[in-house]
């Protein structure tokens, strides 16, 4: 015998979910969640090593002095005039954490189906602490680049950093927003095709050619310099240069380009993720 | 009347076999091409009607409807394969129905998520922690229950110490303790009952005794153990191939199980010698296991007789004995018995042998039969050609582990005070 209906039904299972149905309050109850995924990335990571996090500035200290020898020295490509040291560090800081990012977000489905096999919870948990994880990173790394930002500022005054500065988060936010959005299109991507995966660390090395790592912008040949420009972290890494090291090409409105790509592409990256969630675990 | 908890109605879910898509990105593109753009029938397209496609999807739950009240254990039960698992992740949210709805109140925890997100290097405290929040605790929830969870795993000196250097045992119950703890308001006991020793089976059972019981909590109890769901469930669902059966009191729901489960092989006969199995000595005519339960049409458990018996055209007249071995599925030899030696003349002979009831244990098995010549010479065997499951029955025991043991023979076992101590002295 059917009793009443429930008298307060608090969830409902459907077939199917909303785009963009995001289920906000619930999510804020996973906050913890997301801190323990960030907290045991870390842990996993150092494990083991002999230096620890130590690696986290040393690998790109030991990138920069590459490129300084062979990019600079060898290949005599500009630096804009700036001392080539904190050039590339601005630049490869800037690369790294975009192309450890979104590598991270798009294996979401790849590297955690034996945990969406068997409990729920939001699934857009484990993208999130994936770039907060990352953010982490980056906080640490910074801890490189201002000591070699106050040597060459105060001693050998070369470089001139400016009021900017202070637009410095804003330009993470947009950063983490692109790296985040790019990575959840391709996640729900390749769970349903895993050939897509090969793509993506092929498709990364193509992208950093087409944003001013290892050049500025203003040597790029008019030939390919349209592709550099539409890349929506041309506009971030020269701003990043312009307001810590005084150089870059530098407009608000470029910047807004940026903003505008990463709002359009996070949309589109969470209601994919958030549509495709479920159907992608049964693929997997 | 007890207030509903969760209401399924009519979900169905259908799985695609193999990949969903066509599992490359190009046979996609051609499907899309064909679909919209030269506007043609979709391959896979969505199937309304019942499965009228059946070489690309299976339904492994169709038209379930149920409810689950507040304060019962519900029993599900059915073979593997039945749709019990998937009805469990639907249920736990992990996958969508492709029809229905399901609406309810309260957490749902379940114990098939025993130990999910453990990560091997870490150490047995952050475990816990990791664990317990992918299960949808917060930190406040686990530090007030830390100590519980601590206790209940048995793990305590080795709290500190990665995971991956635990032997299975402590991590499973590391990993149960956390789930035991989780204080939801509908529980879902998966098979994982299976996992673990004895000592830990019991402890699991008493706390899903526990929060049902004393704490009135709503428990989803799904398992291949019948004498548990009969002693803890007060109601009982019966899936078979992804639909209900049967709901009801445990004990019918089980009989119809048991009953229905009956698709052994306990008969084989042939008309004519031409057909039959055999050699130029021996043609088998009929093999056969008659359960003889208490009363007709009962479940075959550990307490029926069980009737062997064999009839076969001999060809030559001679000295024969008749050998019958009882095996486990997996071949291993129970007993093996003799008929004595016997002159047989040329025509149709039969025997039989009784295996008495409490003395198999519960399980399946087959029988094999050996025909030997002057007590030596084998002249056929009839291997494994009968099977039958035997159901377990256990009275006045409080314990629903496997029961150990090959056989299960009704010896007396005595028990008494042999020096009472005097309170006086």
């Amino acid at each position: 015998m059917p009793s009443p209906e429930i008298p307060v039904p608090a969830w409902e299972i459907n077939p199917s979910s909303g785009w963009l149905d995001l289920r906000i309050r619930g999510s804020w109850h996973y906050k913890d969640l997301v801190l323990r995924l960030v907290r045991r990335d870390f842990l996993v990571s150092y494990r083991q090593t002999v230096l620890g996090p130590i690696w986290l500035i040393l690998q790109p200290l030991l990138t920069t002095l590459t490129y300084i020898v062979i990019f600079s020295k060898v290949a005599g490509i500009s630096t804009d005039g700036l001392p080539a040291m904190p050039f590339y560090l601005a630049g490869i800081l800037v690369w790294n954490f975009f192309s450890e990012c979104m590598p991270a977000v798009s294996s979401t489905f790849s590297s955690n189906a034996a945990i969406f096999g068997k409990v729920y919870f939001p699934r857009l948990v484990v993208p999130v602490a994936a770039v907060v994880s990352q953010l982490l990173r980056f906080t640490i790394q910074l801890g490189l680049f201002f000591p070699v930002l106050l040597y060459y500022t105060l001693y050998r005054r070369t470089i001139h950093p400016n009021l900017l500065m202070l637009a410095f988060p804003l330009l993470i936010v947009i950063l983490a927003g692109i790296a985040l959005g790019t990575g959840l299109i391709l996640s729900v991507l390749t769970a349903k095709y895993r050939d897509l995966n090969n793509l993506i660390y092929f498709g990364l090395r193509l992208m950093m050619f087409v944003t001013p790592v290892i050049y500025p912008l203003s040597i790029v040949p008019s030939g390919i310099r349209f592709w550099v420009r539409i890349n929506p972290l041309t506009p971030l890494t020269e701003a990043f240069r312009y307001a810590f090291l005084g150089k870059g090409q530098f407009s608000w409105g470029y910047l807004a380009y940026s903003f505008i790509c990463m709002a359009v592409i996070l949309f589109a990256g969470i209601a994919l993720f958030n549509r495709m969630e479920d159907q992608a675990m049964d693929v997997l | 009347m007890n207030n509903s908890l969760i209401q399924v109605e009519n979900v169905a879910k259908r799985y695609r076999l193999g990949t969903i898509g066509t599992g490359s990105l190009k046979a996609d593109m051609m499907d899309w091409w064909n679909r919209k753009v030269r506007n043609k029938k979709d391959r896979f397209q969505e199937i309304t009607e019942e499965d009228k496609d059946p070489n690309g999807y299976i339904w492994a739950l169709q038209d379930i409807s149920f409810e689950i009240r507040e304060g019962e254990v519900l029993g599900i039960i059915g073979r593997n394969g039945a749709g019990k698992s998937t009805l469990l992740k639907i249920l736990s949210r992990v996958t969508r129905p492709t029809r229905g709805r399901i609406r309810g109140r309260g957490r749902i925890a379940s114990l098939l998520e025993v130990g999910t997100g453990f990560h091997e290097e870490l150490t047995g405290r952050e475990n816990i922690f990791l664990n317990g929040n992918i299960l949808g605790m917060n930190n406040r929830e686990i530090r007030s229950r830390f100590e519980e969870i601590l206790e209940f795993s048995g793990v305590q000196k080795y709290i500190d110490t990665p995971v991956k250097r635990y032997s299975s045992g402590m991590y499973v119950r590391l990993a149960f303790a956390v789930a035991a703890h989780l204080d939801p308001e509908i529980l879902i006991v998966d098979e994982v009952l299976a996992v673990g020793d004895a000592e830990f089976q019991k402890k699991c059972l008493g706390k899903m005794k526990d929060v049902s019981e004393r704490e009135g909590r709503t428990v989803l109890f799904v398992s291949h153990n019948m004498q548990a769901v009969q002693n803890l469930c007060s109601r009982a669902i019966l899936l078979q191939s992804g639909r209900i059966v049967s709901t009801g009191e445990p004990r019918q729901v089980i009989a119809h199980y048991l009953h229905s489960g009956r698709k052994y092989d306990l008969l084989q006969q042939w008309s004519t010698p031409g057909e039959a199995p055999g050699n130029q000595h021996i043609r088998i005519r009929r093999v056969e296991i008659q359960p003889m339960p208490a009363e007709p049409g009962g479940p075959v458990d550990i307490r029926t007789p069980l009737l062997v018996s064999f009839e076969f055209w001999n060809l030559d007249p001679l000295h024969l004995c008749i050998g019958l071995q009882l095996l486990t599925l997996g071949g291993e030899c129970i007993f093996d018995v003799s008929s004595p030696s016997v002159l047989l003349q040329q025509g149709i002979a039969c025997g039989e042998c009784l295996i008495p009831g409490n003395f198999l244990n519960d399980g399946a098995y087959s029988i094999s039969l050996f025909f030997v010549k002057d007590t030596s010479i084998l002249l056929y065997s009839h291997e494994e050609c009968l099977s039958i499951e035997v159901a377990d029955y256990r009275e006045n025991v409080s314990w629903f582990g496997k029961w150990e043991g090959y056989v299960r023979p009704d010896f007396p076992v005595l028990l008494q005070m042999k020096l009472p101590q005097n309170p006086a002295s």
